[in-house]
């Protein structure tokens, strides 16, 4: 059974956040995760990695926030990776529109390890 | 009310936590019926960005209620999702629902996209804004697909005879 409640789970490394979300980032979990991610997204020195395994739904207000995200660190010219994006979500990027900046954002970054 | 038709409704505080709770029966009415996983999970999507929609507009914060409405048919479910607030400016904001790619992303603005949302995602969709909003969603049932499922919860087993 899918784990239902949003919760975040940050690593802090020498050069990147990694943060795993997990759960369903909805209308209800906007505002946590706004507040742990905002903090990381104006850390200009490090990369941001956000992995989206553990993901189980996500709608336009959860879009709306990675987009937010996307527009910040472009601001800075700082890095930004998501990864790991669970197919039913990948559908939402992709029939949004959001993934096209996702993989702009991709093509002038590192990339670092993914699994498939 | 049409004939071949069962009914089923859910009210829900217009707060967001509890917009779970609608996609939750969604799911369990949707399954029932026989709808495909990725089906469902449009429908989900669908259901939560007009609950959404009602939570952020329609009461101002200042608690309302958001009444859910089923309707299962033989060839289709329809989800109308109603609350008596100020009506959310559906026709400004389908002006916005498009996709994002089209524009630079300093220009992206994401007003719209629950809207777009909603129509990329149902087989239809129709708002009224006549003393509150009312969305009224619609998955049309594939014929072929879900037959054991359908024939558990067909009305028809429960029309009254004449």
């Amino acid at each position: 059974m899918e784990k239902k409640q949003f919760h975040l789970v940050h690593d802090e490394q020498s050069d990147r956040h990694v943060v795993y979300i997990k759960g369903e980032l909805d209308l209800a979990a906007a505002e946590q995760f706004r507040r742990a991610i905002e903090p990381l997204a104006h850390d200009a020195a490090k990369t941001l990695v956000i992995r989206l395994d553990g993901l189980t739904y996500i709608d336009s207000t959860g879009i709306g926030m990675f987009v937010a995200l996307l527009k910040t660190r472009k601001k800075q010219g700082a890095p930004f990776l998501i990864e790991n994006v669970p197919p039913k979500v990948q559908r939402l990027f992709d029939l949004t529109g959001v993934s096209h900046f996702f993989s702009e954002t991709n093509d002038t970054t590192e990339r670092i390890e993914s699994q498939s | 009310m049409k004939e071949h038709e069962t009914i089923v409704q859910l009210s829900i505080p217009a707060d967001a936590q509890f917009i779970d709770i609608a996609r939750l029966t969604l799911y369990g009415l949707a399954a029932k019926m026989g709808f495909s996983y990725e089906e469902i999970e449009d429908m989900k999507v669908a259901v939560s960005e007009a609950c959404n929609n009602a939570v952020l507009h329609a009461y101002n914060g200042a608690g309302g209620v958001i009444h859910l409405r089923f309707e299962i048919s033989t060839d289709a479910l329809s989800i109308i999702i109603k609350d008596q607030g100020k009506g959310f400016d559906y026709k400004r904001a389908a002006k916005q629902a498009a996709p994002l790619s089209a524009k630079p992303l300093e220009d992206v603005k994401v007003g719209g996209l629950g809207l777009f949302l909603m129509e990329a995602l149902m087989d239809d969709v129709t708002v009224s804004t006549k003393g509150g909003t009312e969305v009224r969603l619609t998955k049309f049932r594939h014929r072929g697909e879900g037959e054991h499922a359908h024939d558990s919860i067909s009305p028809s087993s429960v029309q009254e005879q004449a």
